[in-house]
């Protein structure tokens, strides 16, 4: 555990938000919950878990547990230090919202919830009703970053990528955020 | 230099192109041309001839696609990003990119021989009106033809292209064309510029970066980082 930290500080740079993406046909609960909690232990703010068939999602109860008790058997008696705040975003008609769950400091996961066909239909419903509402605003003026959908509510874009599994995709992760992310 | 190199390929190439067709192939194969700067800095030359040899090399790629069969290939030739670099490097591109869409235009034979379609994606407003204009002569010249596309992305980001496209479908819906129940993934598909193609199989990034880069991020399926 003090090698996590130690491992974390000798870094130069380190990830303030690290996307995971399983394209494997059936994850490891295991596997990612260490995933997440070897994040928490060096450093990473904002953690993404993601796979294109939304297991993680439907199963989020099953990761968080998972994750807990890992935290507890790999980070011993740190593990009170460092704690999760939960982000999930469920699709609700057009707006999109979030349940927090166990409130508490970084680091922040996100569940998938920015599928593609939620990202695209959704922004642009949502820019379209924008423009029904008020004809004072341009079409140039519309600044997306401000849209719910493509808002990753306060997580900033990733900036590395680590992808499991033998296709050589992201299948459909946060494409309007991945712009410059470094994808291993 | 001409955009589609004219001479055979060497026994070597001709022996692996016929191992890789042999198996299953991308129909359509995008490029990032990446490190022109870093290979002239390598090779201890002028960063305006590292982007000349990289227009060299894209001419001899395309040389190959067209051996393999690869009918459609789309090129990331330069970014919205790229204007913030220093005037002089800007110029130079611009100058090149003169050089190459003139020769492209002299090249009408080549490209009806070969069918080449030629589309330009991007933001094209934003180059000098001399490019624009050979841009539009050379796309003009080549509509028809459909044996092998290329696209060659200029002044282009993704993210602009998309933005656009979500655009397109909200005027869409302001001036009544459409209901807001016709917005959908697909149709954001077919307001993208890249709505003639079908999206990339394979998208190969030389000089050794692991990232779109803004490129294609809507459309990409397949990646392969070519490491240096």
């Amino acid at each position: 555990r003090q090698r996590w930290r130690s491992d974390g500080r000798a870094l130069q740079k380190l990830p303030v938000h690290m996307g995971l993406v399983v394209t494997e046909e059936e994850p490891s609960y295991a596997d990612m919950a260490s995933l997440v909690v070897w994040c928490m232990a060096v450093g990473i703010s904002y953690v993404s878990v993601y796979d294109h068939n939304g297991i993680f999602k439907r199963n989020n109860a099953r990761l968080m547990d998972e994750i807990l008790k890992q935290q507890q058997e790999l980070l011993g008696l740190d593990c009170s230090k460092y704690t999760m705040e939960f982000a999930n975003q469920e699709k609700a008609d057009q707006a999109l919202k979030f349940e927090l769950w166990h409130k508490a400091l970084t680091p922040k996961i996100l569940h998938p919830s920015l599928e593609m066909c939620m990202l695209g239909k959704t922004a642009a419903l949502l820019l379209v009703k924008g423009l029904q509402c008020d004809d004072s605003v341009g079409r140039e003026d519309v600044n997306f970053l401000e849209i719910p959908s493509f808002s990753t509510n306060g997580f900033p874009d990733p900036d590395l990528v680590l992808k499991f599994g033998p296709v050589d995709s992201t299948l459909g992760f946060l494409p309007w955020h991945i712009r410059l992310t470094e994808i291993m | 230099m001409s955009w589609i190199r004219e001479s055979e390929l060497t026994i070597i190439e001709r022996f692996c192109a016929n191992i890789i067709k042999a198996g299953p192939m991308p129909k359509h194969v995008a490029f990032i041309m990446d490190g022109n700067r870093r290979y002239a800095q390598k090779c201890h030359v002028e960063r305006q001839q590292g982007h000349s040899q990289g227009f060299d090399k894209l001419a001899q790629t395309l040389r190959w696609c067209l051996n393999l069969g690869i009918r459609e290939v789309t090129v990331y030739a330069f970014s919205i990003e790229n204007f913030k670099r220093s005037k002089e490097e800007v110029d130079g591109l611009m100058d090149l990119a003169r050089q190459k869409f003139s020769r492209l235009l002299e090249e009408q034979e080549n490209l009806k021989k070969h069918g080449v379609c030629i589309r330009v994606l991007g933001d094209l407003p934003l180059l000098p009106l001399d490019i624009q204009e050979l841009i539009a002569q050379a796309v003009l010249a080549t509509k028809n033809y459909n044996k092998c596309f290329l696209n060659v992305c200029f002044a282009y980001t993704s993210r602009h292209e998309i933005s656009n496209a979500v655009r397109e479908m909200a005027w869409g819906v302001e001036q009544g064309l459409l209901e807001p129940s016709d917005v959908s993934e697909s149709l954001l598909d077919k307001c993208l510029y890249t709505n003639n193609s079908p999206d990339p199989d394979l998208l190969i990034r030389t000089s050794g970066e692991v990232r779109l880069s803004d490129f294609l991020l809507w459309q990409v399926k397949i990646f392969c980082f070519l490491l240096e």
